[in-house]
């Protein structure tokens, strides 16, 4: 009988945060089975406990490097719960320009810096050159679009927040202070570059795609629902809104849940083979209750966009397929059309009169034992869940993060492409690189999304020093 | 966003982790740099040096990186000219000031010419306060950069490889 074999890729590169996926052979070499281990550990969520809640926008922004400004966001609006205050109306349309730019600069730094050399120099080609670098060599358009969009964002960001990455300017009640007239009128007169780079690179991206038949028809092609927050007319939103989800075929199975019961659909379970939790919808209980959140899921739910250039990019989307769209390769091309929406809509709130008001923070002490903020992040819907005590001290914390609630669909996708792919007796780069380029579409930020302490699966081993497991202790 | 118009000047480019003790010592150098200089010079601070600084540097007639360093004696302050590098980066998380002068030579056509500024550093465990040694290089290091820019001025060719010079035979 041949052995049954395992093929390790580790860690998996051009991701954020580390990990790893094995692909588990059968005896004819066949892929049975494969997995995508997240190997790193963060744990805010126990570390917070005994803080005070006025802290947590700050101390949630250290999650991550790339989308501090998402968990400042929904940290914030959970405080504001807390709080149980209505924060101004200027102090609402500053914090969605704040998370507006931080999509467009996280969706630039996907797209140009990690997936780009996949997409531009092929899926085979040579991994000393699949980088930010390579693509620049190739195209230096490209690469120079890809850095100025991303400055663009960040600039927005350092503007507002006062620094780039782990800015402070979100806070309980609203925001630290108002909008300048000179900040506004620079980040206006970049607006018009950064949709011509948008635009650009739409038109770019797909005028590849027949490239890529085979590809879109592996990775992560599959029936699924899909999740996103909507706004009352069904038009896209990152700020607040309603949660919809819709299954494989495009029907509504489920609209206008409100994500501060989201403990009453989404659940969560704990695999003993990675420090990623995975999310479901109850309804349809585990696993079959698997969904997919961000810029995909999103352009599935969403009915418009409500700005002009984007609207006219969604209907092209949605044209893609009858159903909703599946395969897990077009989240780049809805990254895109979210950079491009996000752009306009920026603008859009940039030119309200109101927008240079200066009443922009609520103030009041704790008024609610218990607060949800949710805002839809970069990677998809984000959720935060406090609980304080009458001194307003952290005493229970919960985080559902974008990246865990595509855990499941990630898992599936890296199979599906390794049983398209990979054979176990002639490997190749382009095979394993079309595996680690599946979970790259889904764009996995694995510093944001790995908190549960006490449940995540442990493993220690006693190891002598021929190799040989002496003892094993499994929780 | 890179407009194709050149603004000019020198760009300060101080790099480090300021919560690491003496690793953020350009940071502070950095405010003090601003202070000083106001308007008449541009100033980043970054944890480390990535591709995007390419394009500032593509707008500036000179590069002042400044950053901490292990290296040395505490309280150390060295200054040197730095070239485009030809070694390719293969990495974007992280490059040296040669690599992002040869990102900035190669994306944008320009190579300006740059100095680093190394401030030796002695304690870089977690914590937002300086060593002693790394204050008295803090200081030191600000009066370089202020020489370094009254000697570039005038900003022309002349003054920056009279500069150039100074630094290679060690007379500054």
């Amino acid at each position: 009988m041949a052995e049954r074999k395992t093929i390790m890729i580790d860690p998996v590169t051009r991701i954020e945060g580390h990990s790893k996926i094995t692909l588990h052979l059968d005896e004819q070499g066949r892929v049975e089975d494969a997995r995508f281990h997240v190997t790193q550990f963060r744990g805010f969520e126990k570390f917070c406990e005994g803080r005070p809640f006025s802290e947590m926008p700050s101390l949630m922004a250290r999650i991550c490097g790339i989308c501090p400004v998402s968990h400042l966001i929904a940290s914030a609006k959970a405080c504001d719960a807390l709080l149980a205050v209505k924060i101004p109306p200027t102090a609402e349309k500053l914090r969605r320009i704040f998370g507006l730019a931080q999509v467009v600069q996280s969706h630039a730094l996907s797209l140009f810096h990690l997936s780009s050399p996949d997409l531009l120099l092929g899926m085979d080609a040579d991994p000393a050159k699949s980088n930010l670098f390579g693509v620049l060599e190739k195209d230096p358009q490209l690469g120079r679009d890809g850095i100025a969009l991303r400055k663009f964002g960040q600039q927005i960001i350092e503007r507002l927040g006062g620094k780039r990455i782990h800015p402070a300017w979100v806070v309980p009640g609203g925001v630290s202070d108002p909008l300048s007239h000179d900040d506004r009128d620079a980040i206006l007169k970049g607006v018009p570059e950064a949709l011509a780079i948008a635009m650009r690179t739409i038109g770019w991206l797909k005028g590849t795609m027949e490239r890529f038949r085979d590809e879109i028809a592996s990775f992560g092609n599959f029936p699924s629902l899909f999740m996103g927050t909507v706004k009352q007319d069904g038009g896209l939103t990152f700020y607040d809104g309603t949660l919809r989800m819709v299954d494989a075929s495009g029907e509504v199975v489920a609209s206008a849940l409100d994500p501060a019961r989201y403990f009453d659909f989404l659940g969560e379970k704990v695999e003993p083979w990675s420090y990623l939790k995975s999310a479901y919808y109850k309804p349809k209980g585990f696993p079959e209750g698997i969904y997919r959140v961000g810029p995909l899921a999103r352009l599935n739910v969403a009915d418009r966009c409500g700005t002009p250039r984007a609207d006219q990019e969604l209907a092209e989307f949605h044209e893609l397929q009858r159903t909703a769209v599946l395969s897990s390769f077009h989240y780049h091309q809805a990254r895109l059309i979210e950079i491009l929406y996000c752009v306009e809509r920026l603008e859009q709130l940039l030119n309200d009169p109101e927008i240079l008001d200066k009443h922009v923070r609520a103030l009041a002490r704790p008024n609610a034992p218990e607060g949800v903020g949710a805002a839809e992040a970069p990677r998809g819907t984000l959720f935060h869940h406090y609980k304080i005590d009458e001194q307003g001290l952290i005493r229970w914390c919960n985080l559902i993060i974008a990246t865990g609630q595509n855990n499941l669909a990630m898992n599936r996708s890296v199979l599906q492409v390794a049983q398209r792919y990979v054979q176990g007796e002639r490997l190749t780069h382009g095979m394993l690189n079309r595996v680690e380029a599946v979970i790259r579409a889904y764009d996995p930020c694995l510093s944001c999304s790995t908190h549960a302490v006490g449940e995540m699966a442990l493993e220690i081993q006693l190891v002598s020093p021929d190799g040989g497991v002496l003892d094993a202790v499994r929780r | 966003m890179n407009s194709g118009d050149k603004s000019g000047g020198v760009l300060v480019i101080a790099y480090g982790n300021p919560l690491r003790s003496d690793d953020g010592v350009a940071w502070r150098a950095a405010e003090e740099i601003r202070t000083t200089f106001a308007s008449r010079i541009e100033v980043v601070c970054r944890h480390q040096l990535t591709p995007e600084l390419a394009e500032n540097a593509s707008q500036a007639d000179v590069v002042i990186f400044v950053d901490a360093t292990a290296r040395g004696n505490a309280g150390e302050v060295v200054c040197q000219s730095v070239t485009a590098e030809s070694r390719e980066a293969r990495f974007s998380h992280h490059l040296t000031p040669s690599q992002v002068l040869a990102l900035c030579d190669r994306w944008y056509g320009v190579s300006p010419p740059a100095f680093v500024i190394s401030i030796s550093g002695e304690c870089f465990d977690h914590g937002d306060g300086l060593s002693a040694a790394a204050r008295s290089g803090l200081r030191q290091s600000v009066r370089v950069v202020s020489d370094l820019i009254s000697a570039l001025q005038p900003l022309d060719s002349t003054a920056i490889g009279s500069v150039q010079l100074k630094i290679s035979e060690g007379r500054t």
